[in-house]
């Protein structure tokens, strides 16, 4: 079956234009009036308008006993709304399968038959094999593609398949469903016969529109499905049947994209840039490609052509607030709005302008363009400032550390291009704002009890570790403020202050008490605990090295012995202690302390490698500035004495 | 502390929607001297403080749940039920009207009613439930998906006239959203400011909202939020949820957690959201100029009274915020929050005043510094007593630097106190100025009084009223309750009669429920009447059938009696078959003496224990059982007049009451085309002989039994008025000897009932045993075994009236008494394997067969001796 009945309710057909004038001989003047008050609303932009009128007519008919002579004009009308509805809503809604569901016990009940109490699935499966009455074929079939667009939406694919290979065997009774798997949807979409459309009753969307924007959606889905599952060829061909489907700039481009992802998985970074500058091409405004690309040239190592994305990103996203309206629709129901899943919206994460700032300042900074760096820090911090129109997302899934880091890379870049007195006031920023959060004392198990639970967002459980946890970060920021003021003192060549500072430092670290759990886990040292242990050796070295400067030898004796406790071998302590014995006139030991440390430089090298291995990027810089200096007089002297000794 | 000298103003009267204020989501807003008042219907007035007068009052398009105001540009949005946020602009009326396509003539007069056209609806959506506004933007909560959703809106600036509600960001609440959330209770919100963003720039405006100062803010929000100087969103939610989100970063993609964070769980509706300074010595040594300082304290209260305060806790070294609840007394209908320490909250019976001022000079005599920066332990609340007010606002009008209530009474009245008054000095002489101000106030004042007064009172009645009920409830209960085992003080007693209605004659069964105890049964009290077909009935399946008819009793005073009548055997109900079973019992609903204001069943078990034997198995009132009697067929039998002799006829072939000839011609087809199987109730025809039962007594029995009553009589006759002892007709066979009756059965069959004495020879050994034998007749099979039902039950009794008096049995033929009961085991037998064999085809002959068998069993039958 599938073919139009000849014999619709009534005849006289006038050629009355292609849209919906609905020329059936119940109301007919009401339903004119609907075709007309959707030109009307065509008009003015508003979509609500035919809808409105179209629910009276439908109440009007289902207020009447269900009829089999009126079913096809019901369904029709059931259809056209159902049409208008979902266009003018973002995305499909509860009520509308309901809706549906009505109107297959409609026919049900004129045929006599009830299923009140069946699941839709299974009310199809009812209707589609019980009724068969050969006028309500066509309007039956529109409605499945409208049910099979709600299922889409909601992303029930099997749901989908159940009923088109239903609709499939209803028209080929008895040939077996054509193929297995993955594509069996898709195959079954393409078998679909479009029933013909009546010149009776016009449809707003015609079938045959909505069966592409079926088949490119479930392309699209399914493809987005074997994307998640890793199953990477199949997503690859899935998602390039979708880009080859009926549907708007803007999809194709997002459709790209993921297509760019896709192969990104794959190993292939150079076609998945290709695929990211058809996207661009296609719609330029679709920020996700570019915000992929710069991380695709992240991956590639190419950072002028990163930076180089992320500043265009930035540009379009100053220039282009993201919710900008989207380009006037082509037809009522489209393929965007029947792909909804959290998979897309991950992928095609939006990036605010702020975390996109960020990233440039980030990038510049480790790439040591120091000047960039700080332009794009002050950017980013005065952003902060602004009102709420600039949104900094704080969520999981953001580009951007805590904030306080954010403050303290800021810092460490204002260092490093040679603006100390601005990273202290940066920092002197952060230290303010931990100082009501850090308690007096603060008792931390050494150890993670259990492993590492998956929460990098501290605020959201409220917890007495994870609150502790909070305060322990806390002080991480604070010393390191600390710290970065006692670096940027010294760069001043204020050095009583930069000691005061490293002292500050120092004794805010007390205020931590590690324990360790009675038995010995293995679990492993916190990484806060390791950053404090960290920090206090570079505050350490630093005051060290301001007490040399300063001629305080014993002092910064203490503090380099005190380092090398901490962090037993390390390069810049033991070497800071070889140049304070040496200088206390503890040539002896000098010497052989400097042997040692010649001797095994490698092994040396490899365990500074191992305890600071995860520094963060704002203590980059500080690692930078605790290095020994190259000090070749002191070499010569030591070699000197070697000799005279050993001679 | 009292709050004598409150100053109290009436304002103004509105009108009150149906259901009252508190059904509503009533809500006032002041702003200078003008006063934004919604109260719960479609209606939003504009009151004029200074000038004491209306002057406005704008239609909307559905009762109004929400209003703000933002001061510049002067616009008012209204949250509309299910419709969405209207935002009208104050300065411009005239342009309202023009947008407004009403009629032009209301526009002129400036008192008119302005309608809100659905053009001025700025954001249609019907799942919005709450809103707030920070200088340009909007919040909004709305409810979708099963899921609350945050949503921040940009308002159009002043100079891009036209221009669209921005949306910028969106957020989904974890918190789950119940179907009817929004129907039953509104979820507040409430902005809070972080310090710095308030101090620079232009000022903050934020109804309802607060600046919250630094180690709290921190504390609270977290580092990143105060980094960021964003604003925070407080949402209190109706299933207690309190949390927090920061409005610069609300956005949450699929998948990743929304940085929001839950502040606490009230566990009940949270109805406000304040903030105090709790601290005051230090904002005022500091500079005297600026007391709205931020705030250190933030306050959320719960529906049922629970409130929550937090505040930065400095004494310990903890780095967290101290959390303390308190138990208000509830139901709080509304609460606001001034500048300083005291929070305001309505409950129907009053206002109260809480202060969280820390109460350092108060405990300075043990630990002071311990106290200092901590929430009091208790709240101590000072009455306003103003009652049953619905919305609060506290303004401060900056003129006068005084800061008063402004309060909606459920009654629609808007009264504004005066909080600052008691401190005034009183004034020496008066001029007459003042003096007419100072009656005028009172008068205000006497006002109020004497609506609390008539709340007060009204409530004082009801509970009277109540307990004088409780009383005589108490005093039934226990006259009944403690004459248990003998005559009861308060009894029904049952009978069945036959009586014409609606021209047709039916059985009716009425109950004389008659007080003999020395309390009046009063108003409230039911008589229940429960008919409850016995399960031995004939039916299998009418076990459960039952119906219970209610009287409600007005009054019945001590000696009073009153008689109810229900009508039985009506065709209306055929499942309540002979023998019945009648309980009577008298309930008493405590839902009625608890009035409409308690509608909680715990309320009641505050009354009884939970095993109370009075209370009725709904938990909801009071059961005391009367009586319970069976009402068989002998009480039903209508009796003929004209007694007979013992040689009456056999029962002819039963004529139809009404010897019609359609229902003769009906009859007569019917039994043409079934065969007579003698179904129940079937007026047996020609062919059957009448079903028949018999049951044998011994003589001595009977005598034994009857020996008070039957003096005088032959035994037979003593008997069959034994029998009918019970039935209302018999009072005609006491005048004479009558053996044998005939009646008509409630239904219309005709039964017959003879007795007669006979000698049982091959009983006993020792000689023939004289016996009665009781003979039952009756046309229709199902009449028969009624009546054999009601004489057998009546026989048990009286045996086991004997067996316990210890009569031995005369000496018997073991033999014959055996071939008896073998006789009727062995048909026992087969009727049980007949009953059990299922019903196929030929169950028609089966039917006969078992038919047979049983009335081989009934017919000649038990000798009871």
């Amino acid at each position: 079956m599938g073919s139009c009945p000849p014999s619709s309710p009534c005849s006289q057909a006038p050629s009355h234009g292609t849209f919906p004038g609905f020329h059936c001989s119940p109301s007919k003047s009401r339903l004119e009036a609907l075709g007309g008050g959707w030109r009307a609303g065509q008009g003015s932009g508003t979509r609500s308008v035919p809808l409105a009128q179209s629910i009276p007519v439908l109440v009007s008919l289902t207020g009447l006993p269900a009829a089999l002579a009126t079913l096809p004009l019901e369904l029709t009308v059931l259809y056209n709304s159902l049409v208008f509805a979902m266009g003018a809503s973002d995305c499909a809604i509860n009520g509308e399968a309901e809706e549906i569901r009505q109107g297959l016990l409609r026919v049900l009940e004129a045929c006599g038959a009830a299923g009140q109490d069946l699941s839709t699935e299974k009310l199809w499966q009812k209707v589609l094999q019980e009724v068969t009455v050969e006028e309500l074929q066509a309007p039956l079939h529109r409605l499945a593609a409208l049910q099979a667009a709600w299922w889409l939406a909601t992303n029930r694919l099997g749901s989908v398949t159940g009923l088109f290979r239903l609709l499939s065997s209803a028209e080929h009774p008895g040939r077996a469903p054509c193929s297995e798997g993955k594509t069996q949807l898709l195959s079954l979409l393409r078998a679909w016969k479009v029933p013909a459309e009546e010149a009776s009753l016009s449809l707003v969307q015609s079938a045959q529109d909505l069966k592409e924007v079926l088949c490119t959606a479930a392309a699209f889905l399914q493809g987005l499905q074997e994307l998640e599952a890793g199953n990477l060829p199949a997503a690859l061909s899935l998602l390039q049947e979708a880009a080859g489907g009926f549907c708007s700039k803007r999809l194709l481009a997002q459709i790209y994209t993921c297509l760019s992802c896709c192969t990104q998985r794959m190993g292939k970074p150079q076609t998945a840039l290709q695929h990211l500058k058809r996207a661009l091409q296609v719609d330029f405004q679709c920020l996700p490609a570019l915000s992929r690309a710069a991380a695709l040239y992240r991956e590639l190592g190419e950072v002028d052509a990163e930076l180089q994305a992320l500043a265009l990103l930035c540009e379009a996203l100053e220039r282009n607030p993201p919710a900008a309206a989207s380009p006037p629709p082509c037809c009522l129901i489209q393929t965007e709005q029947l792909v909804h899943t959290p998979a897309l919206s991950a992928l095609l994460r939006h990036r605010h302008l702020s975390e996109v700032k960020y990233l440039l300042a980030q990038r510049c900074l480790e790439d040591g363009r120091m000047a960039d760096a700080v332009e794009h820090y002050l950017d980013f911090l005065s952003l902060l400032q602004d009102g709420l129109q600039q949104q900094v997302p704080l969520d999981a899934g953001s580009a951007l550390p805590r904030l306080p880091e954010v403050l303290l890379e800021a810092a460490s870049a204002l260092q490093q291009a040679g603006r100390p007195q601005d990273a202290i006031t940066v920092c002197e920023e952060v230290v303010g704002r931990t100082a009501s959060l850090i308690p007096q004392t603060l008792r931390v198990e050494e150890r993670l009890e259990q492993p590492e639970c998956p929460s990098p967002e501290p605020q959201l459980a409220a917890g007495p570790l994870s609150q502790k946890r909070e305060s322990l970060r806390c002080l991480v920021w604070r010393t390191a403020a600390y710290l970065h003021q006692g670096w940027a003192w010294a760069q001043l060549d204020e050095t009583k202050e930069a000691v005061t500072q490293f002292s500050r430092c120092l004794s805010d670290l007390l205020r931590v008490q590690l324990y360790q759990p009675g038995v010995e886990t293995a679990g492993s040292l916190l990484p806060e605990v390791k950053l404090l242990q960290k920090i206090r050796l570079l505050s350490l070295i630093g005051r060290g090295a301001q007490f040399l400067e300063l001629g305080k030898l014993k002092e910064a004796l203490l503090d380099f012995q005190y380092g090398l406790q901490i962090s037993p071998g390390d390069p810049a302590a033991a070497s800071y202690l070889v140049q304070a014995l040496w200088k206390l006139d503890r040539k002896q030991e000098a010497a052989a302390r400097w042997q040692k440390l010649s001797e095994s430089p490698a092994e040396e090298a490899g365990q500074q490698e191992g305890l600071g291995r995860p520094c963060p990027l704002y203590l980059v810089s500080c690692l930078k500035q605790a290095t020994f200096p190259q000090n070749e007089s002191l070499a010569r002297d030591l070699q000197d004495y070697l000799q005279s000794t050993n001679s | 502390m009292a709050h004598a000298g409150h100053r109290l103003d009436y304002l103004a009267g509105f009108c009150c929607p149906l259901g009252g204020l508190a059904a509503g989501k009533p809500r006032v807003l002041c702003h200078d001297s003008e006063v934004y008042l919604s109260n719960g219907s479609e209606f939003l007035y504009v009151y004029d403080q200074e000038g004491k007068e209306l002057k406005a009052v704008y239609k909307c398009p559905e009762q109004v749940w929400h209003v703000e105001l933002l001061p510049d540009p002067k616009q008012l949005f209204i949250l509309c039920a299910h419709s969405g946020i209207y935002c009208v602009s104050l300065e411009e009326p005239g342009r309202l009207m023009e947008q407004t396509d009403s009629d032009g003539q209301e526009g002129d007069r400036p008192s008119g009613v302005f309608p809100v056209a659905s053009e001025a609806c700025v954001f249609p959506d019907p799942a919005l439930c709450t809103f707030t506004l920070l200088n340009s933007f909007v919040v909004t909560l709305s409810q979708a998906q099963g899921q609350w959703w945050l949503k921040l809106h940009e308002l159009p600036r002043a100079e891009q006239q036209g221009a669209g509600y921005r949306q910028l960001s969106e957020l989904a609440l974890g918190a789950e959203a119940g179907a009817d959330a929004a129907a039953r209770s509104l979820p507040v919100l409430c902005c809070a400011s972080a310090p710095g963003a308030a101090g620079s720039g232009e000022r903050l405006w934020c109804s309802g909202g607060f600046v919250l100062e630094e180690p709290l803010f921190s504390l609270l929000f977290g580092v990143d939020a105060a980094v960021l100087e964003s604003p925070m969103i407080l949402c209190g939610f109706p299933d207690g949820q309190l949390c927090s989100v920061p409005l610069k970063a609300l956005s949450s993609p699929p998948g990743q957690e929304p940085p929001v964070k839950l502040l606490h769980h009230l566990e009940e509706p949270i109805v406000f959201i304040g903030a105090l300074r709790t601290e005051r010595r230090a904002a005022e040594e500091e500079e005297e100029e600026q007391p709205a300082g931020g705030c250190d304290c933030v306050v959320a209260v719960g529906h049922s009274g629970k409130m929550v305060a937090v505040k930065a806790d400095e004494r310990a070294a903890a780095a967290v915020p101290e959390l303390r609840e308190y138990g208000l007394r509830g139901p709080v209908l509304c609460a606001a929050c001034g500048s300083g320490s005291r929070m305001y909250y309505s409950t129907p019976s009053d206002i109260a005043a809480v202060d969280l001022e820390c109460a350092g000079e108060a405990s300075d005599g043990e630990d002071a510094e311990g106290a200092a920066g901590v929430l009091p332990p208790v709240l101590s609340p000072a009455s306003l007593s103003i009652c049953s007010v619905v919305a609060l606002s506290l303004s401060s009008r900056a003129s006068e630097g005084e800061s008063e209530l402004l309060a909606l009474s459920a009654k629609g009245r808007l009264v504004s106190c005066d909080l600052c008054s008691a401190e005034e000095a009183p004034a020496t002489s008066l001029t007459p100025a003042e003096a007419g101000r100072r009656i005028k106030e009172l008068l205000s004042g006497i006002g109020n009084t004497s609506e609390r007064v008539s709340f007060l009172k009204k409530a004082v009645d009801q509970k009277n009223r109540a307990l004088a009920s409780l009383n005589q409830v108490m005093n039934v209960s226990a006259a009944l309750l403690s004459s248990q085992d003998g005559h009861k003080p308060i009894a029904c007693t049952v009978t069945a009669n036959w009586s014409c209605l609606l021209l047709q004659d039916t059985v009716t069964i009425s109950c004389v429920l008659e007080n003999c105890s020395e309390y009046s049964l009063e108003q409230g009290w039911t008589l229940c009447v429960q008919l409850l077909a016995s399960p031995c009935a004939l039916e299998e399946d009418s076990v459960d059938s039952g119906t219970t008819f209610t009287f409600p009793i007005d009054q019945l005073l001590p000696g009073n009696k009153r008689e109810l009548t229900l009508p039985l055997g009506s065709a209306a109900d055929t499942k309540l078959d002979l023998p019945l079973t009648i309980s009577c019992a008298l309930y008493y609903s405590l839902r009625d003496i608890l009035g409409s204001g308690c509608d909680s069943p715990e309320a009641l078990d505050d009354f009884f224990p939970d095993d109370s034997p009075i209370l009725s198995p709904d938990r909801e009132g009071i059961c005391l059982p009367l009586s319970e009697c069976t009402i068989d067929m002998l009480q039903c039998l209508r009796l003929e007049s004209g007694p007979r002799g013992p040689e009456a006829p056999a029962l002819a072939p039963a004529p139809p009451a009404a010897p019609e000839p359609v229902e003769t011609f009906l009859q007569v087809a019917r039994e043409q085309t079934e065969p007579s199987t003698g179904k129940d109730g079937e007026p047996g025809d020609g062919d059957l002989p009448p079903s028949a039962a018999s049951i044998r007594v011994s003589s001595e029995l009977l005598k034994n039994a009857l020996k008070n009553s039957g003096s005088g009589v032959p035994l037979s006759c003593a008997t069959l008025r034994w029998l009918l002892a019970d039935n209302a007709a018999a009072e005609a066979l006491r005048g004479a000897e009558v053996a044998a009756v005939r009646g008509a059965a409630p239904r219309g069959g005709e039964v017959q009932l003879r007795v007669r004495e006979v000698s049982m020879n091959d009983l006993s050994p020792a000689g023939p045993i004289q016996a009665v034998e009781i003979l039952m007749e009756s046309p229709s099979l199902a009449d028969m075994c009624r009546v054999h039902h009601a004489v057998i039950r009546r026989i048990q009794a009286l045996v086991l009236e004997q067996a316990a008096q210890g009569s031995g049995p005369p000496d018997l033929r073991m033999q014959y008494l055996r071939q008896i009961q073998a006789n009727h085991e062995m048909l026992l037998k087969e009727a049980q394997a007949l009953r059990e064999r299922p019903p196929r085809g030929e169950d028609g002959a089966a039917a006969e067969k078992l038919l047979h068998v049983y009335r081989q069993l009934r017919n000649p039958s038990l000798v009871v001796l």
